[in-house]
């Protein structure tokens, strides 16, 4: 049984510190005609990026694009160009095409919430890939053709299936039974005919070739604005994190539409949100011979906003604990739940990433039940307005059962924070709910 | 003043180390065989000094043909007035002269309990550190009963116990010739109690109170004990000294404090033990009122303040150039 809910999913963008096994063999399927086909007269339009230091000219990670229609625009990744995005003083993106030809490649516009980024280069478009107003309609289980620079090793297109929307990511994503390996990130999957479907982005490491693609349609909106600016950011940190900020209203939207679900861990009633992007798993030590029982309620966000390698934010995870005994007499159950409630983590105070996180601890009361409670938050050094949050709770009512909650909320406005803060400290109660 | 006159040599501690007497003046002192005193100090001369009656009548001591003379509170002296209690340096040894008449301080009460030594505290100490040892496992213990728990942690805290007990038995037989082990063994049994119980108590008042600050810097209330512990051992090797031992204490205490609030701001970026109150315990110990979850959340809101001015911060390579919110 899975006890953590959060999903193997890997970027697929080659970066040195990437999860990726990349001894593994890498059997793609034997290319059919129409690969054969499509791959011909692809290639003078596929690109492979590369994401340079500047000092020494090594690389340092690497992703594939591919240039739109006869422009000198390039489609890729935003988790491509990231460090470039956020970096600049260090890192400079170079682009190798199908003839090993090279190139500098200057970044326009970055999508961090949908995982896009727009680059020019100084060579034009053969007009292959395009990107019209009206988006071609997908069925499922039609065929689609991959295309990057899989793990660094040379310029390669892969079949698989388009098969639907998953609506498991925050925003839509289309899911793909083929293979995308670490290097392809950025590359186009097109359909048979050579009309762009998607961008590919990820895979799930759990599972056997399911990858998903960014809909081409914020492709074109991308594109769009890039056609609307005059000139690129100076300093893309600003924009991304009013991206960033965004994508926090826009996730408090959606929670402030979602419910509250509650959780029986009696006698207690647990809130969480459960839904499509939000899954709840549970977990029990019902089976281990203790002297004590522990029900676990865990939710969370199976998805995330990829800032750069080190960060990942724009997330909810919701856990409730129960811990009760009948055997252990009110001293050790205490001596217990202290030792379950200590040595939390709020993130390090040497993270330069973060301020050092700032607490606040009481013992509060809804009503309903009493509790102990505190919230630690830390602020983003480089994205202003933006914050993580910590709720931990436990309850203050029984001498023989706690009830524990950690609410961790990454990547939110301060309001915010406090708002879902006090849901979860208003909705916790003994009775059940109606 | 009248003989017989006693000329002791005296330790740098006071302690007298010799003592000679003199029926009658002149006392002569120095290396040489034909003295009444004789130094084996090569730092004197054959003939150093002599003891004998001033001008004015009172008892002296006068410097003779040497090259390092008489010292008395760091000067060199040719002649020096001796009321019993002035001490005196020729080369490296101190000299004091009382005359038979010389007034001793009065008799000190004697507080020591001469029967609380050997087996009684030693037992009693062994025993103390069994049982505590014993019940923090126990409360701690939420496996299915397994004695090897129990045996581990009382054979590792019996093995501390001795070693620590032994050491200080150690030390007391070389300055002091005896080893008092067993008092040496109750004073740590004594300093683990105690912090057991304060801590119990500092976790049960906070809990109550709301003084969640208790519980954040309760190590050094433990170092307090270590640094008592120790004055303990000091003085039972030497009790003549409890103002000197008090202060080393103190500063042992200060010094260990001192370092846990710098491990504390090095390791997590706070002076406290923790950053927050882990302690939950029975819940009819609360007295004080909980507060609503408005005001916790208000105070929640100020930190909003803290946060954005560390935000602004510079803090070198990575967080250069802040940008404003546009």
């Amino acid at each position: 049984m899975r006890i953590i809910s959060y999903p193997a999913l890997v970027l697929v963008c080659a970066c040195a510190t990437a999860v990726f096994a990349a001894d593994e063999p890498v059997n793609l399927p034997t290319p059919s005609s129409s690969a054969q086909r499509l791959y011909a007269s692809a290639k003078g339009d596929l690109l492979q990026l590369r994401v340079l230091l500047k000092s020494g000219r090594t690389q340092s990670s690497v992703g594939s694009g591919f240039l739109i229609g006869t422009g000198n625009l390039v489609v890729t990744n935003y988790h491509v160009m990231s460090q470039i995005a956020l970096e600049p003083e260090t890192y400079v993106g170079e682009y190798v095409d199908t003839n090993g030809k090279r190139g500098a490649v200057e970044l326009l516009a970055v999508d961090v919430l949908h995982d896009l980024a727009v680059v020019r280069i100084e060579r034009k478009g053969s007009g292959f890939f395009s990107v019209p107003d009206k988006l071609p309609a997908l069925t499922q289980g039609q065929y689609l053709y991959s295309l990057g620079n899989p793990l660094d090793l040379g310029f390669a297109i892969s079949e698989g299936a388009y098969n639907g929307i998953v609506s498991r990511s925050f925003y839509d994503q289309l899911m793909f039974t083929g293979p995308i390996n670490s290097g392809m990130s950025g590359g186009p999957s097109v359909t048979v005919d050579g009309r762009v479907a998607g961008v590919n982005v990820s895979k799930r490491l759990d599972g056997e070739l399911v990858s998903f693609l960014v809909p081409v349609r914020y492709v074109r909106d991308l594109l769009k604005k890039v056609a609307a600016q005059k000139s690129p950011p100076g300093d893309f940190k600003p924009v991304v994190g009013q991206q960033l900020l965004e994508h926090q209203s826009a996730m408090m939207a959606r929670l402030d539409k979602t419910p509250l679900t509650f959780k029986v861990l009696s006698p207690y009633s647990v809130p969480v949100w459960e839904s499509d992007q939000l899954r709840c798993w549970g977990w029990s030590n019902a089976k281990q011979n203790k002297p004590y029982l522990i029900d676990q309620v865990n939710c969370a966000m199976e998805s995330a906003v990829f800032v750069s390698g080190q960060m990942q934010t724009g997330r909810v995870s919701i856990r409730h604990k129960l811990i009760r005994s009948s055997d252990l007499g009110a001293w050790r159950f205490a001596a217990l739940s202290s030792s379950l409630f200590k040595n939390q983590s709020f993130g390090s105070h040497k993270d330069m990433r973060f301020t050092p996180p700032q607490c606040v601890e009481e013992f509060v009361d809804n009503g309903k039940l009493p509790m102990r409670a505190m919230i630690c938050a830390r602020a983003y050094r480089k994205f202003p307005e933006l914050y993580d949050f910590a709720l931990l709770s436990a309850s203050t009512d029984e001498s023989r059962m706690s009830l524990q909650s950690r609410i961790d909320i990454n990547g939110v406005s301060y309001e915010n924070g406090l708002r879902i803060s006090r849901i979860f400290l208003e909705a916790a109660s003994r009775e059940a709910q109606p | 003043m009248s003989g017989p006159y006693f000329v002791e040599t005296l330790a740098r501690n006071g302690d007298v180390k010799q003592r000679q007497r003199a029926d009658a003046l002149p006392i002569r002192i120095g290396r040489a065989y034909d003295n009444d005193f004789i130094l084996d100090d090569r730092h004197t001369s054959p003939h150093h000094a002599v003891v004998e009656f001033g001008a004015d009548g009172s008892l002296q001591v006068r410097a003779l043909e040497s090259r390092n003379g008489v010292i008395h509170k760091g000067r060199r002296q040719t002649t020096l007035s001796l009321d019993g209690n002035a001490v005196f340096r020729l080369g490296h040894t101190n000299l004091r002269v009382r005359s038979v008449d010389f007034c001793v301080d009065a008799e000190t009460a004697d507080t020591t309990l001469h029967g609380w030594e050997g087996w009684r505290p030693a037992l009693t100490g062994l025993t103390m550190l069994v049982l505590t040892t014993l019940a923090g496992v126990w409360i701690s213990d939420t496996e299915k009963g397994e004695a090897i728990r129990y045996l581990t942690a009382l054979v590792a805290m019996l093995s501390i116990g001795l070693v620590w007990s032994g050491s200080w038995a150690m030390v007391n037989r070389l300055f002091e010739g005896q080893m008092r082990f067993g008092r040496h063994m109750f004073i740590p049994a004594c300093g683990l109690v105690a912090s057991e119980v304060t801590s119990l108590l500092i976790a049960i008042a906070a809990y109550a109170f709301s003084l969640e600050t208790l519980t954040r810097y309760d190590n050094h209330v433990a170092i307090a004990i270590v640094a008592a512990m120790v004055y303990f051992h000091l003085i039972t090797i030497n009790p003549n000294r409890t103002r000197r031992f008090a202060l080393a204490a103190v500063l042992v205490s200060l010094l260990g404090s001192g370092l846990m609030l710098m491990v504390n701001y090095q390791s997590g970026g706070r002076l406290a033990d923790e950053p927050y109150m882990s302690e939950l315990l029975p819940p009819s110990l609360r007295l004080s009122a909980d507060k609503p979850v408005s005001e916790f959340l208000a105070g929640a809101e100020q930190m909003k303040a803290d946060l954005d001015i560390e935000r602004g911060r510079d803090v070198g390579n990575d967080g250069e150039g802040e940008e404003e919110p546009e």
